[in-house]
């Protein structure tokens, strides 16, 4: 049997594959976001993800390792730790991570394969402005301070409770943050929608 | 298989020149084939094909006060996400005027009341209040403003303080 038009297929598309692939990235969460009508894509760069997982822990992320870098060393400089090259150099690698900042150096120090196996216990956030108990505000703070082009990305879990997210709304209203995106997922609208 | 004749296997000539006879250049591609399928198979289970979409939330500015005039309760639906995936709510009544409180689920039952009690109001006028209690989720919130830009209600708030009156009148259906 002559199988040189479907190897030809074949190879076809995995070039088309390989080069339209973007590889998952490892996420610190699995989060399971509920689903919308919405039709508003997510964009690819300038964006800060807030993630909340169904137990209500809260993890942060920015894109662009240039911008997490410097978005480190502001917040060192809000908490008083300073971070080596080697730490930098860690944390510029990790697209969302969710620890209390007082765990984090010990956490970049650690290789990449020990990282994956620590159960990060999300980023402390409350609705006042302690800077202790809430982390958070001075992450995205910090992060609007390295690029002020980012948009805001809020992701939840379907079965995250309604007050860790109120947490989290409020944070970012304090800084007047008024508008933002909630991640969702696809879902086909009823029948005879039209979007007008 | 695909292969190229190279036309080997030469014999006899003219010459009378004796070529050491040439092996068959067909290659079997059954591997390599075999292996871009697997390539195949694994890019596209790695990428990421839907990419997931967003909803853009406003929420009014705190630090800004501005003095609105306070809506007609008679004009407002309320909405209380409770546990367990329900939602109650009052149309028409403040909370202390003693409304009745109607139990829906999710999906169709929702939306009609929303569209009836919009139909009842008129477009201009509806609004309506989403008030998510403690035990509702956020898939709930997030469904409840589904809701709301599927049967395109424009005036919606999302309101998180309970007053003592709609307390009381929740308290029943949160145990």
């Amino acid at each position: 049997m002559d199988m040189t038009a479907m190897c030809d297929v074949a190879f076809l598309l995995l070039t088309f594959f390989i080069l339209t692939a973007q590889i998952r990235v490892q996420e610190a969460a699995e989060i399971n976001p509920p689903t919308s009508i919405s039709g508003i894509k997510v964009p690819d760069t300038d964006i800060m993800t807030i993630s909340l997982d169904k137990d209500g822990k809260v993890f942060f992320g920015i894109d662009g390792q240039p911008n997490r870098v410097s978005m480190l060393e502001n917040i060192g400089e809000v908490y008083g730790i300073s971070f080596s090259d080697r730490e930098k150099k860690a944390f510029s690698l990790l697209p969302n991570f969710g620890l209390p900042i007082n765990q984090l150096k010990s956490y970049l120090s650690l290789k990449p394969d020990q990282q994956g196996q620590i159960k990060q216990p999300g980023i402390p956030v409350d609705s006042t402005a302690s800077l202790q108990t809430n982390q958070l505000s001075q992450w995205v703070f910090n992060a609007r301070k390295a690029n002020n082009k980012l948009r805001i990305a809020v992701k939840g879990d379907n079965l995250a409770k309604f007050p860790n997210f109120k947490n989290v709304l409020s944070s970012l209203q304090s800084q007047n943050i008024n508008k933002f995106n909630l991640i969702t997922g696809t879902e086909a609208p009823p029948a005879g929608w039209t979007n007008d | 298989m695909a292969d190229i004749d190279t036309g080997g296997g030469g014999g006899k000539h003219k010459g009378g020149k004796v070529r050491s006879k040439k092996g068959s250049t067909r290659v079997d591609m059954t591997p390599m084939v075999d292996l871009g399928f697997l390539l195949i198979t694994f890019f596209i289970l790695a990428s990421t094909l839907s990419k997931p979409s967003s909803m853009t939330l406003n929420v009014p500015d705190k630090t800004e006060k501005v003095e609105t005039e306070p809506i007609k309760a008679s004009k407002v639906m309320t909405i209380f996400l409770g546990k367990e995936n329900q939602i109650h709510y009052i149309f028409g009544k403040a909370a202390n005027e003693d409304p009745e409180l109607k139990t829906v689920q999710f999906g169709p039952e929702i939306r009609n009341a929303i569209q009836e009690n919009k139909r009842k109001i008129g477009e201009k006028d509806f609004v309506v209040v989403i008030k998510p209690t403690k035990e509702s989720t956020y898939k709930n919130l997030v469904d409840m403003l589904d809701e709301m830009a599927i049967t395109k209600t424009k005036r919606y708030a999302l309101v998180d303080q309970m007053t003592p009156d709609e307390n009381k009148l929740i308290d029943p259906k949160m145990k």
